[in-house]
């Protein structure tokens, strides 16, 4: 078990590596001077083009692309990120602040979307082919084709401009208790989780189904197993094991979505800061977010793995995955 | 589209085909999901029929006017035709969803299946660029992409491309996988049949299932995504509607209390499509497989 995370972990190195040198290579291409993004502008003004050419050698913004990159990759890890173009805040200081925002917020809807997901797709299973599996099923349908920001306009719409249960838009922490800057969470994390949870409550559906029909739960039925313990022992703990993997495939959608709901409901997070950094050309900025979102991405998944392989022995042992189609 | 029109060019052949266009037909989702469909494309094909307005021309003495007989979905805040917007804006987010997901379904046909019957280092290549590709938030991608490639339907159409492939060709690639084993590729073998003429001619038709499932996913995918894009201000220039770009408008509180008529009709018609394209998908997987989940 342990081997198998370690090596799980081991295998993020390389592939971050990739990922962030993609990254600096959009970087080296992006329009403008690299050395204007690695010094406080108010310092900057007052140096002369000699300075700034002897700053470049001493910074060695003249040495082969690769030594560049991991130098850069160094500084990143250290949290010296460089400095917004636009304006002029410490790129660091600006992630500390909507970093944590945008996790919450993503974190909130993976979770609401698993509860609700889960449930409706445990009782249509269970229900199959009656009134409330036919309800939730045609629900399930019309959820995954809605547009996630179609949904938090309407959520908006309706419950924080008509009925005013929530605040319309923003997001703040200062002189607020938890309860109420919560208040703030709730609408946006609802839109975005639910097209994850109707995904989820389709699949859960299915993959239970699925498992129904197998040869050990007549087995477990036949030895007078009440029934209650075959749905949980059998056949949910069974239907995991696809499940985690719509999960591990649906994540980084999740992530990406984050970015279009902060924007319908000016949720001061990353993804709204990222589009505010796109229209200000301010590509410093855009790409170490974008690095940083899809770490936090590449770390979930992994996340999930392993809760996968806790799940299933036969994950960690390398062999076939049932019905990770 | 493009599957019923392979399928009805396939029954003339065989009747493995023909037998599966009688199964969906019967399929009640399927059927829904092709009326849904086919009625929303030929009403985008045929607007100007439909709409005597332009989707393009602005009217300043007709700003923000509420539906009426004359303007079915009302005008915007430049007085242009919503209803004649909604109808064209469809034919590029149609376009462009279904050319992103037709254009990703080969790449990813073409590479599963040379992966999948050759395996070795190209594989091992592709899959780990393919695991790359997946594990960035697909959105994230398009956001860069676009950026340096800049706004553009063309250019959508490419990024779509470039991150769409993996499914299919993950899919592709484990039929092969497992059909190379299969005796009829060693009868093949046996003719002295060329390889790649083994892996497209004979591999390959085995898979097309399951791929046209996929490019159903693929589609309404898309569709949702150039739509968040547009949304965003960040997917087709604002001048060319389409479903997302009509639907910026609603990035205000204002437009959002005050002319729903704005961003309702195109919310509706995106919903729509895209659960008539899923439904027509999760019919033909009925069909096709049943067995699989």
């Amino acid at each position: 078990m342990l081997k198998y995370f370690v090596s799980r972990i081991l295998l993020l190195i390389p592939m971050l590596l990739v990922i962030g040198l993609v990254v600096f290579i959009g970087l080296e291409l992006a329009p403008g001077d690299p050395i204007t993004a690695m010094i406080p502008p108010d310092q900057l003004s007052s140096m002369t083009l000699e300075d700034i050419e002897a700053m470049r050698e001493s910074l060695g913004l003249n040495d082969p692309m690769l030594v560049r990159y991991f130098r850069w990759l160094f500084n990143l890890i250290k949290g010296d990120m460089g400095y917004s173009v636009v304006t002029g805040t410490p790129i660091a200081s600006i992630i500390q602040n909507l970093l944590p925002a945008t996790i919450k917020l993503t974190f909130a809807a993976l979770i609401i979307s698993t509860i609700i997901g889960l449930l409706f797709g445990i009782v249509s299973a269970i229900k199959s082919n009656t009134f409330i599996d036919y309800i939730s099923s045609v629900l399930g349908v019309i959820g995954i084709s809605m547009p996630e920001f179609f949904i938090g306009i309407l959520a908006l719409l309706i419950f924080a401009i008509r009925l005013k249960w929530f605040p319309a838009q923003g997001r703040t922490d200062v002189g607020l208790n938890a309860l109420q800057s919560l208040k703030y969470l709730v609408l946006p994390a609802c839109s975005l989780g639910m097209v994850l949870a109707a995904a989820l409550m389709r699949y859960t559906r299915n993959a239970m189904l699925d498992v129904l029909n197998k040869d050990y739960v007549k087995t477990a039925r036949a030895k007078g197993l009440p029934e209650w313990k075959v749905y949980y022992k059998h056949v949910f703990r069974n239907s995991l094991m696809p499940i985690s993997v719509l999960l591990l495939l649906r994540l980084p959608m999740l992530i990406g979505g984050s970015v279009v709901i902060e924007q319908v409901f000016g949720y001061a997070g990353v993804g709204s800061r990222l589009l505010a950094a796109i229209n200000g050309s301010d590509y410093q900025l855009v790409l170490v977010i974008i690095l940083l979102l899809s770490t936090v991405s590449l770390l979930a998944s992994v996340l999930i793995d392993m809760f996968t392989a806790l799940l299933d022995p036969r994950v960690r042992l390398g062999g076939d995955i049932g019905g990770a189609k | 589209m493009a599957t019923v029109l392979a399928s009805k060019q396939k029954v003339k052949k065989s009747s493995l085909a023909k037998r599966n266009l009688q199964k969906l037909l019967n399929n009640k989702l399927a059927v829904f999901g092709l009326i849904v469909v086919t009625a929303m494309i030929l009403a985008c094909i045929a607007a100007p029929l439909l709409t005597p307005y332009d989707p393009m021309k602005i009217s300043l003495s007709e700003r923000d006017l509420e539906p009426s007989s004359n303007h079915l979905f009302g005008t915007d805040k430049l007085g242009r035709d919503v209803f004649a917007r909604t109808l064209y804006g469809g034919r590029m987010s149609i376009l462009i969803g279904l050319s992103g997901a037709i254009g990703g379904m080969l790449l990813g046909v073409i590479f599963g299946s040379l992966c999948g019957f050759f395996g070795g280092t190209l594989d091992a290549i592709f899959v780990k660029i393919a695991e790359l590709v997946s594990v960035v938030p697909q959105l994230l991608l398009v956001l860069v992409l676009s950026t340096f490639l800049g706004a553009g339907v063309q250019n959508l159409i490419y990024v779509f491309m470039f991150t769409g492939w993996v499914a299919t060709f993950r899919l592709v690639r484990g039929r092969f996988f497992s059909l190379r084993e299969e005796s009829f590729v060693e009868a093949c073998r046996a003719f002295g049949i060329g390889n790649l003429s083994i892996a497209f001619k004979h591999i390959l038709p085995n898979c097309l299932g399951p791929v046209a499932v996929q490019l159903t996913l693929n589609t309404a995918g898309f569709i949702l995504q150039e739509a968040a894009l547009s949304f965003i201000g960040l997917g087709v220039p604002s001048g060319v509607p389409t479903w997302g770009n009509i639907m910026n408008a609603a990035k205000e509180i204002i437009v959002i209390t005050q002319s729903p008529w704005l961003w309702i009709p195109p919310g509706i018609a995106i919903a729509l499509f895209v659960l008539g394209v899923n439904s027509l998908g999760d019919g033909m997987r009925d069909v096709l497989d049943p067995s699989q989940l």
